[in-house]
């Protein structure tokens, strides 16, 4: 009997290898397109807590409105809502940049983008296209066998922080990357993932 | 400098014995090469110096970043020839911080052993393709790939594989040098079938010519803390470790500038 081949399947070792073989066409990232500078300090994996689906989503709140300047600051919790970016439909791209602008309101953030799991932009007003590779293979390396990718984060420059957020929606898993001035708290991180995936959420049915 | 990691999916495949000579062959052709102990175990150290344990190493390095990179570099009688230990750190590292958590140190590392004048670093790391070992791949120039010439050896080259394209989108420039058999056993039929099979299954660039033999020889240079050319009768065995780095050598692109060989 044949001791290698029923193990496993020539055709995919092969393609795999041919893979490995070929020069990358992958952009090379370099020290300074990844932001890798003297200031990286490595990725963080924290796992934000699971969401709680019994409690009231945090976009449901009734909240005085807060007029501040951009929290210098990472709140340990997500500050309340001047306007929760899910409170209306409207179309996708409305919806999307009402996001944007309460992750800058309430954290701070200077630009977000957004990916798809093929890596493909589905929005960046945030001047940071560089970062998208980063972003993608920071979620991939994230990811954990048998477990939903956690977020990690990566600094980037002085006083800018990397936040890459896998988030799963029904439009499959998203990658938010979003530039803040620190790392973001479990829980803020838990408030944008469930504020970006309702977001993302087809419109109920009439 | 070209940083290489000598890396594989199984342990026990023979990493630190290749690490070992094929280090020394390119120190032997005037190459300056560091090898540095990456495994936690800690096999290049114990099989070359016998003060190892006591050695602080490429753990304590990335444990603490206090540590000068000097420190930890350990000459050989072969000026060409330095090593660095796997440290004393090395036991609670080894489980802890998952993958990426060690990058910016170990590319700090690699960065430092350029600016110290080294052509060549060569990685002996643990088995598996994640963790502190994922990190040194990760940064690395290239990666070589010892396979053991037996069945499950062989088996377990599609996880390598795909392990290796995963790494490949963090470290896109990642050079896969191929994979070398070793301890093959021309007397063992299940050993020359697997060797065979994993020639048809490969490309054949992907698989380096030159393979290792299982031989007692090795046992008696690791018993003596020596790289086998060193034996009065490792002469022959030498030449299978020259002949390697001449693949290697002709693999690595000439004029990338990573790497000059003196020879």
């Amino acid at each position: 009997m044949d001791p290698i081949y029923p193990w496993l399947d020539p055709v995919e070792v092969r393609r795999l290898a041919d893979r490995l073989m070929k020069p990358n066409r992958e952009p090379a990232v370099t020290a300074a397109d990844a932001g890798f500078g003297e200031n990286f300090v490595g990725y963080a994996t924290e796992q934000a807590p699971p969401i709680l689906r019994e409690e009231p989503p945090a976009a449901a709140k009734v909240v005085e409105p807060r007029i501040e300047p951009v929290v210098a600051t990472p709140p340990s919790l997500p500050p309340p809502l001047p306007e929760s970016p899910t409170s209306a439909r409207g179309p996708f791209l409305d919806r999307i940049k009402r996001f944007r602008d309460w992750m800058h309101h309430n954290f701070g953030a200077t630009g977000i983008f957004i990916l798809d799991r093929e890596g493909s932009v589905i929005f960046d007003e945030s001047s940071h296209g560089r970062l998208h590779f980063l972003a993608r293979s920071l979620a991939l390396a994230s990811r954990r066998p048998g477990a939903s990718a956690g977020n990690v984060h990566v600094k980037i420059g002085a006083g800018a922080t990397l936040e890459v957020i896998p988030i799963e929606t029904a439009y499959g898993c998203l990658v938010l990357g979003a530039v803040v001035s620190e790392s973001l708290s479990p829980a803020s991180v838990t408030a944008v993932m469930d504020a970006l995936a309702q977001v993302a959420s087809p419109p109920p049915e009439a | 400098m070209i940083s290489i990691a000598v890396s594989s999916q199984k342990g026990g495949v023979g990493k630190t014995t290749v690490s070992i000579n094929l280090a020394h062959s390119f120190a032997r052709a005037g190459v300056k090469t560091l090898l540095v102990d990456a495994d936690p175990q800690g096999s290049v150290g114990l099989s070359l110096t016998r003060q190892s344990r006591l050695l602080a190493g490429f753990y304590d390095y990335l444990a603490d970043p206090g540590i000068p990179l000097e420190r930890l570099i350990v000459p050989t009688r072969l000026d060409t020839f330095s090593l660095v230990a796997s440290g004393q750190a090395s036991d609670y590292e080894a489980g802890g911080g998952g993958m990426g958590a060690h990058l910016a140190r170990v590319r700090a590392f690699l960065r430092g052993a350029s600016a110290r004048g080294f052509d060549l670093c060569l990685i002996d790391t643990a088995a598996g393709l994640f963790g502190v070992t994922g990190d040194v791949i990760a940064s690395s120039d290239a990666i070589m790939i010892p396979q053991q010439a037996e069945p499950l050896g062989i088996r377990s080259v599609p996880k390598l594989l795909e392990g290796l394209n995963r790494l490949r989108v963090m470290n896109p420039r990642l050079s896969v040098l191929g994979v070398c058999l070793t301890m093959v056993q021309n007397d063992l039929a299940e050993s020359t079938e697997a060797a065979a099979a994993l020639r048809q299954l490969l490309p054949p660039e992907m698989v380096f010519q030159t393979q290792i033999p299982r031989d007692g020889l090795f046992v008696r240079a690791s018993a003596r803390g020596l790289p086998i050319g060193v034996l009065e009768d490792g002469a022959g065995a030498q030449v299978v470790f020259d002949s390697l780095r001449a693949e290697i050598e002709a693999k690595l692109e000439p004029n990338s500038g990573h790497y000059v060989a003196r020879g």
